[in-house]
């Protein structure tokens, strides 16, 4: 019987202690260490291997100045990082430092989760150096859940030899010249095709963007689903007229498989030499530059299209850095955020990642004034033509949005529904959400 | 000829009998010893149940309890009791209507032609040639692949402007102009289905293989000496005697097959408008959109529909069995 109680007693302990480490191991974060180390625990979301490369070179950089803070980078595969980034901050620790996008900001600060940074940013030198766009996402008034790191914005790329050949003097300025080239050139008996069309995946941000271009006169820029008067954009005359144009571009202009192209498909169409245009941003420079079927000369960017107007609107989407409320380190984590809002890191981490940039220093840098990076800086230049809008990405129901809206679409370029029937839809569906939400 | 399978399983299982305990004395220490013995056993089962009760059983519990709640990413404060609400919204979306007539089609479309190509190569892999090895090697590696990836390729492969398969289509002449493979519904879910088949074959393969080797040669060779021609022979000695293999593979492939959606996932994200989507697939999309309440209620029909599928499957086939 001793024997029984004593077995029993050591696999009690050692279940117990089994517990304790399981328990012990989620709470790792924000660990402090011996001689009052700190270890801080940064989570990225948008993860990729190059780019988790370039952000440890600046943790590197971070740690050499800030003697006696370690950071540990934790890199989920992209495609569950959210999840797992809620999962932590759900449970309140692990994470000191974590990657907000513009559309998880809004779940996660409204569930409490991020620590507002303002105070601590009060008479830091870094905000005289963030561009416009910059001080748009980090609010100096507060709060400030998120310090972006840098900017997506659309841009047509498109091909200067088939532009060319089809009788073209130059790149298409509105979304009416586009159309008229894309159906010129395009030819599917060769194999050839006018435009590198969204069908699939987040497929309505293209259509949302000739709907804004049509509707810029009277857009709401602060939210530019709505109209000044309180409309959803969806809902203006200019809309439907900006929807058939859209059909016109892809039945006539574009590859009839195109329902299914998503992101990879639309690079590999034009990188591939299939397709002549291509509303996308920055990162794909970098992609096409390495196409073996595309020379340097082949190739080129162009502003983003205007309406009948003259004007375009630019949403601006990122993503940036923020500190979890539940931090115990937030002081060490606000030097890590300040250090990569300011100085060399921000360029080091837009040039790496194809990003525009967030400090206004980077005009000076030929990396983003010369080739197709220019089209950011006329863009930049020019903000009567090229509005800078800021689209309601951060609400709770975005990635509802984003789902149902693809799927909308697709019945549509399916000729299940009707254009009237879709944009009266997408109407009623936002009129709806922002009623609700008061 | 055809009840020597069914006389050697007999046999077989006879033997498996264990043996009375003899004596009453032998019988009251055997119970003591138990006891204590049993004491032990728990205690080292303990940590091995306490992990599965937290890791497995726990989650399960928690996920059938959030079906019932309004447990959505939006407000995670407020998860107040909603009754049937979720289920409900479930049952009245027409799109969840046309996943289930999706699911079984992808079910039944994948299974058939896995189980026939896997049953012909298990029955070419069985009979011995120079570099068989190497064959099954090369015939079983699908398996190891990730189902996303296997989603990727064929999404590539598909492509209507630059996939290979348009290309070999059009080169033999079979079609004059490239489809819109997966853009098309009609023709989306045939290729997710091939796509499927490609991947499942394999896994037939391995298991009939397994089976079929356990077959004695003297049963061949008796049923030789009786005239029995090779059809016959498969009909009536190999086909019985690895027929619980076989109910078993059935079974668990329907179940794998229902609960796959990486591929289905990578290669049309259940597009193009949706009409790609089996149920699966569908509650990946609901937990995106971040309603985990109504994500947990349609898991929990998924849970129903495969229990009473497995429990019906089970009975028809052991009836059979018994039957015989």
């Amino acid at each position: 019987m001793r024997n029984t109680r004593r077995s029993l007693l050591a696999v009690a302990a050692a279940t117990a202690g089994a517990l304790v480490m399981s328990g012990c191991s989620g709470g790792g974060g924000g660990g402090g260490g011996e001689d009052g180390e700190v270890q801080l625990q940064m989570v990225e979301t948008l993860t990729n291997p190059a780019r988790s490369t370039i952000l440890k070179e600046l943790i590197t950089g971070f740690e050499e100045e800030n003697p006696g803070v370690t950071v540990e980078l934790v890199s989920p595969p992209s495609e569950q990082a959210v999840t797992t980034v809620q999962q932590m901050l759900q449970a309140g620790n692990g994470v000191d430092v974590l990657e907000v996008q513009d559309s998880t900001i809004g779940p996660f600060s409204s569930n409490d989760w991020l620590y507002d940074m303002n105070g601590d940013l009060e008479g830091w030198d870094g905000w005289d150096e963030l561009t416009d766009n910059a001080l748009r996402f980090a609010q100096p008034d507060g709060p400030t859940y998120m310090m972006p790191y840098g900017f997506y914005g659309l841009s047509l790329f498109y091909r200067t030899d088939l532009v060319e050949e089809a009788g073209y003097d130059g790149p298409p300025h509105s979304w009416e010249e586009m159309i008229d080239q894309a159906k010129a050139i395009n030819d599917p008996s060769q194999n050839r095709y006018g435009y590198a069309f969204r069908g699939g995946s987040n497929s309505a941000s293209n259509v949302v963007a000739i709907i804004e271009a049509y509707v810029a006169d009277d857009l709401d820029v602060e939210n530019a689903f709505l109209l000044e008067n309180g409309d959803t954009i969806f809902s203006a005359p200019e809309a439907q007229e900006a929807m058939d144009k859209y059909m016109e571009l892809f039945t006539e202009g574009s590859p009839p498989s195109s329902i299914a192209w998503g992101y990879p498909e639309m690079v590999q169409g034009f990188s591939s030499g299939s397709t002549a245009f291509l509303l996308q941003d920055p990162e794909v420079i970098a992609t096409i530059r390495e196409s073996s079927s595309l020379t340097e000369d082949q190739w080129s960017t162009t502003p983003l299209l205007v309406g009948p107007t003259g004007k375009a609107a630019q949403p601006i989407a990122t993503a940036g850095w923020g500190v979890a409320d539940s931090s115990e380190h937030k002081e060490e984590a606000m030097e890590l955020i300040k250090y990569l809002a300011s100085g060399e890191a921000p360029l080091t981490f837009a040039k790496g990642n194809s990003l525009v940039p967030i400090l206004k220093s980077a005009a000076d840098d030929p990396f983003f004034s010369e080739g197709p990076w220019a089209t950011y800086v006329t863009m930049n230049e020019n903000p009567d033509t090229y509005l800078n809008v800021t689209q309601p990405r951060g609400v709770a129901w975005w990635q509802e949005w984003s789902e149902k809206s693809d799927r909308e679409l697709q019945e549509v370029l399916l000729g299940q529904t009707s254009t009237e029937d879709l944009l009266a839809t997408w109407d009623e569906y936002w009129s709806g959400k922002f009623a609700s939400e008061g | 000829m055809s009840s020597s399978a069914p006389a050697i399983e007999r046999r077989a299982a006879g033997s498996a009998t264990p043996v009375p305990p003899p004596g009453g004395e032998a019988t009251r220490r055997r119970r003591e010893f138990s006891r204590r013995r049993a004491l032990t056993i728990t205690a080292f089962l303990a940590p091995a149940v306490a992990f599965v009760a937290l890791f497995t059983y726990y989650p399960m519990l928690s996920g059938v309890f959030g079906a019932f709640r309004n447990w959505s990413i939006y407000n995670m404060e407020n998860q107040s009791w909603v009754g049937l609400a979720n289920f409900e919204t479930i049952l009245g979306d027409a799109l969840f209507w046309k996943t289930i007539g999706n699911t079984v089609l992808w079910v039944v479309g994948s299974l058939v032609p896995q189980f026939v190509i896997g049953f012909a190569l298990a029955l070419w892999l069985r009979r011995r040639f120079r570099f068989r090895g190497v064959y099954q090697a090369l015939i079983f590696f699908p398996w190891a692949v990730s189902g996303f990836l296997i989603g990727i390729l064929f999404r590539w492969m598909f492509n209507g402007e630059f996939g290979v398969v348009n290309d070999l289509l059009m080169k033999t002449g079979i079609i004059d102009a490239p489809l819109p493979w997966l853009a098309d519904p009609a023709l989306a879910m045939p290729a997710i289905i091939v796509a499927n088949v490609w991947y499942g074959v394999t896994f037939f393969a391995i298991m009939i293989l397994a089976a079929l080797q356990s077959v004695p040669d003297e049963l061949y060779e008796a049923a030789a000496l009786d005239g029995t021609t090779k059809a016959r022979a498969l009909w009536h000695v190999t086909i019985p005697y690895i027929r619980t293999t076989l109910t078993l593979i059935v079974l668990l492939r329907v179940i794998w097959i229902f609960n796959f959606p990486d591929l289905i996932f990578g290669m049309t994200g259940g597009g193009p408008a949706g009409q790609t989507h089996i149920v699966t697939t569908y509650m990946i999309e609901i937990t995106q959109q971040g309603d985990y309440g109504r994500a947990s209620a349609l898991g929990i029909l998924v849970l129903v529909v495969l229990m009473v599928f497995a429990s019906f499957y089970l009975l028809a086939t052991r009836e059979r069995t018994q039957a015989r």
